[in-house]
């Protein structure tokens, strides 16, 4: 584990990477024993600045702390992402796989159903239909997901073109064994590390995405998420800026993260670019 | 050209045409689908209505037939290029696009351009030395703009340039109630672009400095460079001729899938600088449940997405002389 | 021959002049004003759309027989005066001579009969039904338009002012009989002082003044534009960086106006609401449990705090209301108000009472709640009333809509709380009887219709008898009556009276001075330049 850490974490940006977002999901998973209570709860007087006595980062218009709201609010946001993230590799998974393995007219349907989601703006796709089964986060989980799963059958059905070829798999096709079993479990397995890189670019972009809808007032109102707070703080930046500006950060913050840690990971997965590619 | 293939692109065509069906079919349902009478929200907005009202309503705006009929009906106008009427303006709908086309095209082409031009060199640059000072601090930041929210760049580029410096302006795409003409009209579009556009291309600049950037490095690593500098090729001339050439083609591909996007404009670049473009108007079309508009504006950007694949299809089919054996693309 | 005529011309010009100048000394004419327009309305169009955006910029373009001054006494507009008989049944209006419309045709009866008989009623439901009320509507001559009713209806003249009663170029309309998809729609020609510049969509409307315009000299304003900006930090910084001179509530945060008006040169008013008397509203289902219980209604009257409502989460613009009646509506009678202070124990124990007791987690009933998707600002609330039951017992789960998904909760009974605002307009046959007269069926999307379901026969006779009652001592008594029904069996909450601030830059003069305010024609505004 530790060599694992070592040599993964051995660029400082990956090291950075890894810790902030480490520490997002631990206080997500501690917010309840840091911030007791609903984060709705109004507690204090209302629009009071951040670092004022008790309440770090301030309080909102309607006199609700912003750090518990933030603190509760990276939960909402990473189960959002993590949701997204887990439905879009699953499809995104499931159809390139069936449509790289099996060619012909599977593959064809296939690949028309992506250059469908490539030819509707994406963005405004999700909206459509966060919009029409009504905001929650439930609709936002599948928007995210049904928006972003084509990019990520596209990246599984070419490496399952490229593996479906090998000995490795021809042996195991001699051998008898069902197509089901082949590829979930000589294929993909192969393919694992291209995916996880996809993966964390999925998670950031689904981060990105709930906050854009929030921005534009179609999130969800039972839950404090990051992308809510914005949604709430964002009319007010001229009077209340730390409103917006503070979930803001975190959400930069987290993507972030995230993205150095992918950055890091295929540079992990993929060592050849670099030892290689190292110019004289 | 020869029988095999046309008959590849006739089949590329129809396989696109069939695409495009299923972009209306599928949000003309959903669309329907959604919360919201269109009929009775124009009935509310009077005050007060009753049934024979709303029926009226309904008939006015052909809404009293079933669904499958509607469909029928705005698929058979879409095939004569007729897009109908908007519900809510009850004006041409291809002239409502036509009026806000045009911004959306300024922003999202200007974006795109500067996305490209700084993007490539910069990661191209990055490239050189792995993991060296330049390339640790390209990636760094450019991955930074990559993971700010675009409203939130957006919002302190207003405040920073046009509350504090006042250098530039912070909404619209012209001097309202400035009857400005020839340079001066185009200097005063160039200022009101200024924000938008490059809030917009900073994000994407982090995207083409990346891809340059993998890209590059995965041709350093192939064999033939390897060869080329074995042989002792000159630094600069395998840089030159082989490196970049190839590197660029990656990019081109993701580039060229980009383009039909920009046709969609970008809602949130366009509501933070009240830029008047289609992304805006598809989102006020969704809020007012204007169906044949923002079902349009899906139509309309999907033609153009389609249009360039099938571009680069048939250009594909000119220069490979494989694919006459038929073989799908 | 031709000199004299020469010469009247010239020293009718010069009386023009000397006016002109004299006015000068107080009035500038010429500028610019720049206004925002929230949303971009879907058309300018007065005749046949009346949402706040069409209002703002068409009641500038489009104009009515009268207008209200701040305390709603008609004044004079296209009609010049007006008479009604003692019967109450009787209107007559006598109409300015020399009016002619943008495209330069003669402005007559004509056109105001056809306005009343067949275009509003068609394209307005709300018209309909007033006019309705109309046994006859006749032109006796060019400049005279008489109304005779079945039965007497006081509130008769609320609806002659020009969102209400726009009055409608007929020779525009001749052979239409589709009105709402007249193309003539699309070419505003109005009587107003401003014609149609230049509508970019998307970026602005302009209006330039209209130099035949009936009352000489007048507008002031060379040119108005509505900037169109759709996110409110963008419209705050239009107006602090000087682009735009008015900003209108909803425009931005109510927060946000008290930082603007402490600005220098920046002048906040509350002035211009006194015709449409804006009340917020939470609905409660009628029809529904638990709030078809009225203790249940009741418990909610008591559990939230209104002050905060008005203090918190409307800056401090509101005022408190404890019934049907805006404060200024004729009739309102404070005395026959039961009042509900803000009481977490009397609300447990009228919870109690209703059957409600508390269950696990102390939750006694789950309810379903609505905002209005107009902005943060009722968003809080939805919040806020959210949190203030869930301190009662009650769990309250705000659904996420939109406009179209609120409204056909709304008017379908599908809710349990409904957060709205209506305007109550002057007289209390325009704007009450609609929200409190019983209904069948559901209220085919009218978000202003008696959307909690309230059903009560003695109201429903009340309100019918007074909108038609001439004698004002036997209406007083009426609505008395109803005042106290409907505040003791409570069928909605009324939060406060709205108040909606309207800040400026004080180089803008006149901006608000008749009762309909901002939805005024604007002939009067200049710019102290």
């Amino acid at each position: 584990m530790i060599g694992f850490l070592r040599s993964f974490a051995s660029r400082p940006s990956t090291l950075i990477g890894l810790l902030v977002f480490l520490s997002v999901v631990v206080i997500a998973l501690i917010a309840d024993w840091l911030y007791p209570g609903s984060p709705f709860r109004m507690v204090a007087r209302p629009n009071l600045p951040p670092l004022s006595t008790g309440y770090l980062m301030g309080t909102d218009m309607l006199g609700r702390d912003l750090t518990a709201a933030l603190v509760h609010g990276s939960r909402v946001t990473l189960s959002i992402a993590i949701l997204a993230t887990l439905l879009t590799v699953a499809i995104g998974t499931i159809i390139g796989a069936i449509s790289g393995y099996y060619g012909a007219i599977v593959d064809d349907t296939a690949m028309r159903v992506t250059e469908f989601f490539q030819a509707i703006p994406s963005f405004l796709f999700a909206i459509v239909l966060v919009a029409v089964v009504s905001p929650s986060r439930l609709s936002i989980v599948l928007a995210i997901a049904i928006v972003s799963w084509p990019s990520v059958a596209r990246l599984v059905r070419a490496e399952v073109l490229t593996l479906r070829t090998r000995d490795f798999v021809r042996a195991a096709r001699v051998g008898g064994l069902s197509d089901m079993r082949i590829l979930f479990s000589h294929i993909l397995p192969n393919a694992m590390s291209p995916l996880l890189v996809s993966a964390s670019v999925v998670m950031a972009t689904a981060i990105l995405i709930e906050s854009g809808i929030s921005f534009l007032g179609l999130g969800d109102r039972n839950a404090v998420s990051w992308g809510y707070l914005i949604g709430t703080g964002r009319t007010a930046v001229r009077i209340n800026w730390w409103l917006s500006a503070l979930p803001g950060f975190a959400i930069f913050l987290t993507v972030w993260s995230l993205n150095l840690v992918g950055d890091g990971l295929s540079t992990w997965l993929d060592p050849r670019k670099t030892e290689t590619g190292r110019h004289p | 050209m020869s029988s095999g293939r046309i008959q590849f692109l006739l089949g590329r065509l129809l396989k696109s045409i069939l695409v495009l069906l299923a972009v209306v079919v599928l949000n003309f349902t959903i669309l329907r689908l959604a919360p919201g009478d269109p009929a009775l929200i124009l009935a509310g907005e009077q005050g007060a209505a009753d049934a024979a009202f709303v029926d009226q309503i309904r008939k006015d705006f052909g809404l009293d037939r079933s669904v499958p009929e509607q469909l029928a009906v705005y698929i058979k106008s879409l095939a004569t290029f007729d897009l109908g009427l908007s519900f809510r303006e009850r004006r041409p709908i291809a002239t409502i696009i036509g009026e806000r086309l045009p911004a959306t095209l300024i922003l999202t082409l200007t974006a795109f351009a500067l996305s490209l031009l700084i993007g490539i060199p910069l990661g191209a640059l990055a490239a050189r030395r792995p993991h060296g000072m330049v390339d640790v601090a390209l990636t760094t930041v450019s991955t930074a703009f990559f993971a700010m929210p675009l409203f939130w760049t957006g919002l302190l580029a207003i405040i920073f340039f046009s509350v504090w410096l006042n250098w530039l302006p912070s909404y619209g795409m012209m001097t309202v109630g400035a009857p400005l003409s020839g340079l001066a009209a185009f200097l005063d579009l160039v200022k009101h672009l200024a924000l938008p556009a490059s809030t917009l291309a900073l994000f994407y600049i982090s995207i083409y400095l990346r891809i340059t950037r993998a890209a590059v490095l995965d041709v350093m690593g192939s064999d033939y460079v390897r060869t080329a500098r074995a042989i002792g090729l000159p630094p600069t001339r395998i840089w030159r001729e082989h490196i970049l050439r190839n590197a660029l083609l990656p990019v081109i591909t993701f580039a060229s899938l980009q383009a039909g996007h920009l046709i969609g404009g970008s809602i949130v670049i366009e509501t933070v600088f009240a830029w008047p473009g289609i992304g805006r108007l598809a989102f006020d079309a969704l809020l007012q449940r204007d169906y044949n508009l923002l079902l349009s504006v899906f139509f309309v950007s999907s033609v153009v997405v389609m249009a360039f694949n099938f571009l680069a299809d048939a250009l594909y089919v000119l220069v490979d002389p494989r694919i006459e054996a038929g073989a799908s693309a | 021959m031709f000199l004299a005529h020469a010469l009247a011309r010239l020293s009718s010009a010069l009386a023009v002049l000397c006016c002109l100048t004299s006015l000068a000394l107080a009035q500038k004419s010429g500028g610019t004003l720049n206004l925002i327009v929230q949303p971009e309305p879907q058309t300018i169009n007065l005749g046949i759309n009346r949402l706040g955006p069409t209002s703002f910029v068409g009641s500038k373009i489009y104009e009515g027989l009268i207008t209200f001054t701040p305390k709603l006494e008609p004044k004079p507009a296209l009609a010049e005066s007006w008479s009604i008989s003692p019967d109450g049944l009787t209107y007559t209006f006598n109409l300015r001579k020399g009016v002619t419309w943008h495209d330069g045709k003669p402005f007559t009866s004509a056109d105001a009969l056809f306005s009343f008989q067949k275009f509003l009623p068609a394209v307005f439901f709300r018209s309909k039904l007033v006019l309705s009320e109309a046994e006859s509507i006749t032109a006796p001559d060019e400049h005279t338009i008489v109304f005779k009713l079945k039965a007497p209806f006081p509130g008769f003249m609320q609806i002659f002012e020009a969102t209400g009663g726009t009055i409608m170029p007929a020779h525009l309309y001749e052979g239409v009989t589709d009105f709402r998809n007249a193309p003539a729609n699309q070419q505003f020609i109005g009587t107003g002082p401003f014609k149609v510049g230049e509508w970019r969509r998307g970026s602005f409307v302009r209006l330039v003044k209209n130099d035949n315009y009936w009352d000489k000299g007048k507008p002031y304003l060379k040119e108005i534009y509505f900037h169109i900006i759709p996110d409110a930090n963008s419209r705050s910084i239009a107006f602090e960086t000087g682009k735009v001179d008015v900003l209108r509530a909803g425009d931005v945060e109510n927060f946000d106006i008290s930082r603007l008006a402490s600005e220098p040169g920046v002048e906040l008013t509350e002035a211009g609401w006194e015709f449409l008397q804006p009340i917020g509203y939470l609905h409660l289902n009628n029809r529904r449990k638990p709030f078809s219980d009225v203790r249940a209604r009741q418990a909610v009257a008591h559990a939230i705090d209104r002050k905060f409502i008005i203090e918190t989460i409307f800056g401090g613009f509101g005022r408190e209301i404890n019934g049907p009646f805006y404060s200024s509506k004729p009739y309102r009678d404070a005395s026959a108000e039961t009042k509900y202070e803000f009481d977490v124990e009397k609300a447990k124990k009228l919870l109690d009472e209703a059957g409600l007791k508390p269950g696990p987690g102390g939750i006694r009933a789950e309810v379903e709640l609505v905002p209005l998707p107009y902005g943060e600002m009722w968003q809080r609330q939805a919040e806020y009333v959210r949190e203030a039951l869930g301190a009662v017992g009650i769990k309250a789960n705000i659904a996420s809509v939109d406009v179209a998904g609120w409204s056909q909760r709304l008017t379908t009974f599908n809710y349990d709380i409904g957060h709205n605002f209506l305007y109550t307009f002057g007289d209390a046959s325009i704007g009450i009887n609609q929200t409190y007269l019983s209904v069948k069926g559901d209220n085919t999307g009218t978000t202003g219709g008696n959307v909690h379901g309230y059903s009560n026969a003695e109201v429903d006779d009340i309100l019918v008898k007074a909108a038609h009652e001439n004698d004002p001592e036997t209406r007083a008594k009426l609505y008395s009556r109803f005042q106290q029904i409907v505040t003791k069996e409570l069928p909605l909450l009324w939060t406060h009276e709205m108040v909606f601030p309207t800040v400026f830059r004080k180089k803008v003069r006149n901006l608000t001075l008749t009762g309909l305010g901002t939805n005024e024609n604007f002939a009067d505004v200049w710019i102290d330049q």
